[in-house]
């Protein structure tokens, strides 16, 4: 690497200022989603009935109608319940891998894209329907929302710098396949300690 | 993470969204003009909050698509004067926001176009 590019990220992607992957951008994304898993399973608790009150500052019986409504009954379990193992999801996939992951594991970041994504969809949907519907708003569901949507962003610099990684192996010839499981990535790693070492020589 | 250098357009769309939300009760109007307002409200929130973030700043011009609803719906529906001038306003506001881009220090190697402009021959 030329002396003065970007001395501080190393891992940085070509072309990019930040490394996506780097620990400052990525535990703050993971820390949200385990406040996130946390609001939900509170919300589902009350929803199972394990605890017998759900807590609401500002809209009355607000909370009491949006989580005993139709609509968060329609699957098996309660849909606050669905909503904290997709936290669960968004955090396990934030946080495994290292700081090159966006092109050493494509898989996991775009495991991670798609489970953030559609989450943060599925929450301002619920949101929508709860006045609209029901007449009635939930703190801790508006909460849990904001926290999703609060992720999208940030989640989605990592996703991008790892399809243009994939984009560059295709453009290079590469196997999509195998540089989805960063099996292209080790194989090029493996060639550049090889020439390094050829040049030191 | 959040990348909010020059992201005051797209936060104060955020925040009009929020007022949208808002504004049937504090301003008491029902009615269909309440349902828009509800639903039009947290999308434009989603929309200023996920466009915040420089990598995807170019999902503001949905905001262009939300205002102009804004703009249009009363007519047709024939709003009461309160939720008409409140939805006019906000409407305005929220499509000219849509243009303003903002700065984003960060690069992103060519963004999402890079994905696709390599594919034309």
């Amino acid at each position: 690497m030329t002396a003065g590019t970007q001395p501080d990220q190393p891992d940085a992607p070509p072309g990019w200022s930040n490394n996506p992957s780097s620990w400052a951008q990525r535990l703050p994304i993971v820390g949200l989603a385990m406040v996130g898993f946390a609001v939900a399973s509170s919300l589902a608790l009350y929803q199972w009935r394990i605890v017998p009150s759900v807590w609401e500052p500002f809209f009355g019986e607000g909370s009491r109608v949006v989580l005993n409504s139709g609509v968060s009954r329609v699957l098996p379990i309660p849909d606050a319940a669905l909503g904290a193992l997709s936290y669960l999801l968004d955090a396990i996939t934030g946080a495994v891998g290292g700081t090159r992951r966006w092109r050493s594991m494509p898989w996991i970041v775009v495991l991670f894209g798609l489970a953030v994504g559609p989450l943060g969809v599925v929450s301002v949907l619920l949101v929508i329907l709860q006045p609209v519907v029901y007449g009635a708003w939930c703190t801790l569901c508006l909460v849990s929302a904001s926290i999703s949507l609060l992720m999208i962003g940030p989640a989605l610099d990592e996703f991008l710098a790892s399809l243009q990684e994939l984009r560059r192996v295709h453009d290079r010839g590469g196997s999509l396949w195998r540089a989805f499981w960063g099996l292209e990535d080790q194989a090029r790693e493996h060639k550049e300690e090889g020439e390094h070492a050829s040049w030191r020589s | 993470m959040a990348l909010l250098t020059g992201a005051w357009a797209q936060l104060a769309t955020a925040a009009a969204g929020l007022w949208l939300m808002a504004a049937p009760t504090v301003l008491g109007y029902g009615g269909f003009a309440q349902s828009v307002d509800r639903m039009v409200g947290p999308i434009a929130v989603s929309v200023g909050v996920v466009a915040a973030s420089g990598v995807v700043r170019g999902v503001r011009w949905l905001g262009l698509a939300l205002g102009l609803a804004l703009l249009i719906i009363p007519w047709p529906a024939g709003y009461g004067t309160i939720p008409l001038v409140n939805s006019l306003i906000t409407g305005g506001v929220v499509v000219v926001l849509a243009f303003v881009r903002g700065a984003v220090k960060d690069r992103y190697g060519g963004g999402w176009s890079a994905l696709v402009q390599k594919l034309l021959p």
